[in-house]
């Protein structure tokens, strides 16, 4: 079953999608299914950055039929589910590879970002990295992903209409405002078109943001030396999460553009999200009821703190 | 500002006048607050705002052909051209825009045309925004066209914003496909014979054409569409032939349109919209008086459901419609309803019978067609010379709208820039070519070819891939209120990266920037179990 059901009571879209890997697969003797010749790659004895559609994808190309039934709302689960593969090398990471590799990967999401919105039931494009068991993933091989979803899907709407309303009442961008107000108490990293830090509002205890200086919307508007410098900022956040607590630290990294089909860019501010659920070394700030069920977080560590020891890391 | 003659203020307001009622509200919205209300009886020419003048506002008329730019308010008095409603159907020495006007950082503009025609005249030093409703009368109450005002800091923005909102207004849903084209009009205008179809369909598979479509030419007379002139073979041979070649047969048609001498005018002379009881002349063409199909008939309806079916189950797949604004000008008609009802009955018909099939609108009123056209017009003809005087039929002034009214395109429909003209035997430089082809694509509207295919030569080919590759962007004019015709364009994320164009559209200089942020090797490959990989960078 591949459907899109409507919850009226919380106004969202929720995917049913029962697909299981439960299809035989070509046997592999290289264990790591996206490693040159693994399953993925039977054939390839090498490769640089590799985009493939998910073999059991929740969204579809072409989903099947559905039929709503009154309160029972259903839509058809168009849509593209991609993996991004960063690089051949099984043991890399965005903090060990190289910057020409990371600034390709950057090319790659503007490829992929413009490629998936001119598909026209595309409403929104979402690239994300989880990284490390504790947010699920069960791939150790550097790689990323990406959703084209047939809707704005809720948190992105709220964005949106946060940020509308901070324009409508100040008429300037939210994200701009909060960078002409940061003394560097928070920030973790910062280069000529980028800064990261720990915001004022984060919600997990080593969250990081990184915001462009200049106001854009999407990734498609980075210049060259933006590219350059947003992969150098990426790779100082991660490799500064791996030498916090000297692990390979789990995050989930996610970028949010503007939904690029509506006219909202003069208030949607680029950004990249960090959101790791470590609170200490040993131990996991959860996503529990308060958090689920009411959207409401409670951060253990104060992100000024936070920011402190991030920065102080030296890499 | 006074809005119904009142000062602004957020409540709910109801007029009652001696021919009509209106019930009225204000709103905010994004950037703004708009004015809603309801009406009924017989309205008239109903006055909804007034402002004082800006000095200078960008402004225009009714229809794909108008002029749309920056306009004096001061000693601005309105010059009917040749055709009456090239311009609006409500001239007066007063006009100054028909829908909206937008001025540094602001816009004033209706979100509907669905029975009354919305529009700006100048009294004095005021700017005064009125809805038309003619003669018509509504028992019941029925919505007023939307007002917003809307402000924000730039003025590219607010006119984007605003062409959104009338496509949320009127439920636009872009179509999926936007064809690359060919028409016959640019190269062979009236003159085109069955041969020349022929020889250029032979040469289309050299091109990335999907549409050959066959302009004004065919036909035996203006309303008499399913008869063909001497020489050419039946409307079904037409698109077979076509089809066979592995093309979308497209044709143009004027449908709403039925000229003196047609045979289906002598046989229904009580189809037309009259005057004093008498054919109304809508306007002039081809050496003939032209009158317009009364679409408040169900009899006229019927038969324009019939002609659209009949073309669709032949084959055709493109339909160029022209001279639209007919339908929609003011006289009088079989029962009260008012001449923008009118047509959009009759673009609603052609839309349910022929929906399938691509429809650009030419020649057509802007706002009422929003939802009803894939693709629109929206300026004056091309032509194969660059320059005419009092800014007459002519490749530059035909661009110049195609910038300034770049705001509508994916948003109401994808804009038609009208045709490339890339061969080199007209009077067009090869600067000028380029120039059209380039601004074209660009601003990423439809582009369809206009040449005898043999006489393009690889330059010519070379620079219609160049257009092709800097479309699919999302396209602004950065100083659309300048009138200098020199524009400054921006693409965000076209085929080839973003895009930065100057042109100057007086000296037939440009200056085109694509940045290199985008430049990485790709090797698409399809798996045996229909995943697609993509395989970026270097591959070995
Ligand atoms: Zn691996
Ligand atoms: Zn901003």
């Amino acid at each position: 079953m591949q459907e899109l059901r409507f919850n009226p009571i919380t106004g969202e879209w929720v995917i049913v999608s029962t697909a299981t890997q439960r299809r035989p697969v070509r046997p592999s003797n290289v264990e790591c299914p996206i490693c040159p010749g693994g399953m993925e790659f039977p054939d390839v004895e090498s490769y640089d950055i590799v985009v493939f559609e998910n073999r059991y994808p929740s969204l579809l190309r072409n989903p099947p039929e559905v039929e709503s039934n009154g309160i029972f709302k259903k839509k058809r689960a168009f849509g593209v589910c991609e993996v991004i593969v960063y690089t051949k090398d099984h043991n890399s990471s965005l903090s060990r590879m190289p910057l020409g590799q990371i600034e390709k990967l950057i090319r790659v999401w503007k490829d992929r970002t413009r490629d998936l919105y001119s598909l026209d039931f595309v409403k929104y494009v979402f690239i994300f990295e989880n990284r490390g068991k504790e947010v699920g993933a069960s791939l150790s091989h550097p790689h990323g992903q990406i959703y084209a979803f047939p809707f704005v899907p809720k948190r992105i709407e709220a964005k949106v209409e946060a940020m509308r309303k901070w324009y409508e009442e100040n008429e300037s961008c939210p994200v701009c405002d909060v960078l002409k107000n940061e003394d560097g108490e928070r920030t973790v990293y910062e280069n000529d078109s980028f800064i990261a830090l720990v915001p004022f509002y984060a919600r997990f205890p080593y969250e990081v943001h990184i915001y462009p200086k200049r106001h854009i919307s999407t990734i498609l508007e980075l210049s060259e030396d933006e590219e350059s410098d947003l992969a150098r900022s990426i790779k100082t956040v991660v490799m500064k999460y791996d030498k916090l607590f000297d692990q390979e630290f789990p995050y989930m990294m996610m970028l949010f553009q503007s939904p690029l089909k509506e006219d909202v860019d003069h208030f949607f501010h680029f950004h990249i999200e960090f959101n790791p659920p470590k609170r200490d070394k040993d131990k996991i700030k959860w996503m529990a009821s308060v958090e689920t069920g009411t959207w409401t977080f409670i951060n253990p560590v104060a992100p000024e703190e936070a920011a402190r020891r991030l920065r102080e890391v030296k890499v | 500002m006074r809005i119904f003659g009142r000062k602004v203020s957020k409540e709910f307001f109801s007029i009652i006048d001696k021919n009509f009622s209106l019930n009225w509200s204000i709103e905010k919205v994004h950037l703004g607050f708009s004015v809603k209300g309801f009406v009924r009886g017989k309205p008239g020419k109903v006055e909804v705002l007034r402002m004082d003048a800006p000095k200078r506002v960008l402004a225009g008329g009714w229809q794909s052909w108008s002029n749309f730019k920056v306009l004096d308010t001061k000693g601005q008095t309105f010059k009917s051209r040749d055709w009456k409603y090239r311009d609006t159907p409500v001239p007066s020495e007063k006009h100054l825009s028909d829908y909206f006007i937008a001025f540094e950082g602001t816009v004033v503009g209706f979100l509907s045309s669905r029975f009354a025609h919305p529009y700006f005249e100048v009294e004095d030093d005021q700017i005064v925004a009125y809805l038309d409703y003619f003669d018509s009368y509504f028992e019941e109450y029925i919505p007023i066209e939307p007002l917003v005002v809307l402000e924000a800091k730039s003025t590219p923005l607010i006119l984007e914003i605003y062409s959104r909102m009338i496509a949320k207004e009127n439920h636009v849903v872009l179509r999926k496909e936007k064809p690359i084209g060919w028409s016959s009009w640019y190269q062979y205008f009236s003159n085109l014979e069955w041969p020349d179809v022929l020889m250029n369909l032979e040469m289309a598979g050299e091109f990335p054409i999907e549409v050959f479509q066959i302009d004004d030419s065919y036909e035996m007379d203006i309303g008499d569409w399913y008869e063909t002139k001497p020489g050419f073979p039946s409307l079904e041979i037409i698109a077979e032939t076509i089809k066979e070649r592995g093309f979308k047969p497209g044709i143009w048609l004027a449908p709403f349109s039925v000229s003196e001498s047609s045979k289906i005018f002598k046989e229904h002379p009580n189809w037309v919209v009259k005057e004093n009881g008498k054919p109304k002349v809508a306007y002039r063409n081809w050496g003939k008086d032209v009158y317009a199909l009364d679409l408040s008939n169900e009899e006229v309806l019927n038969w324009l459901q019939d002609l659209f079916y009949n073309l669709r189950k032949m084959g055709y797949e493109f339909f160029k419609i022209d001279f639209l604004f007919a339908g929609a000008i003011p006289g009088e008609r079989k029962t009260a309803e008012s001449p923008i009802a009118s047509y959009k009955r009759g673009m609603k018909v052609i839309k349910k019978v022929a929906g399938g099939a691509f429809i650009l609108g030419c020649g057509a009123p802007l706002v009422p067609s929003a939802g009803l056209v894939d693709g629109m017009r929206i300026s004056e003809d091309t032509a194969p010379y660059w320059d005419a005087e009092n800014e007459e039929i002519s490749a530059k002034y035909a661009l110049r709208n195609g910038i300034t009214r770049y705001f509508f395109h994916k948003r109401l429909w994808y804009n038609d820039p009208d045709c490339l003209i890339l061969r080199d035997d007209s009077r067009l430089s090869k600067e000028q070519r380029k120039i059209y082809a380039l601004v074209s694509g660009t601003l990423d509207g439809l582009i369809f070819l206009s040449d005898d295919l043999r006489k393009l030569s690889e330059d010519e080919r070379n620079l219609l891939k160049k257009a092709l590759d800097i479309s699919g962007g999302k396209p602004r004019v950065e100083n659309v209120m300048d009138d200098s015709m020199r524009y400054e364009i921006t693409s965000r994320g076209s085929r080839s990266g973003n895009v930065h164009l100057v042109v100057d559209l007086e000296s037939s200089e440009y200056k085109l920037e694509v940045d290199n942020s985008f430049r990485i090797d790709k090797r698409e490959k399809l798996r045996d179990d229909g995943r697609k990989f993509y395989f970026y960078g270097e591959v070995s």
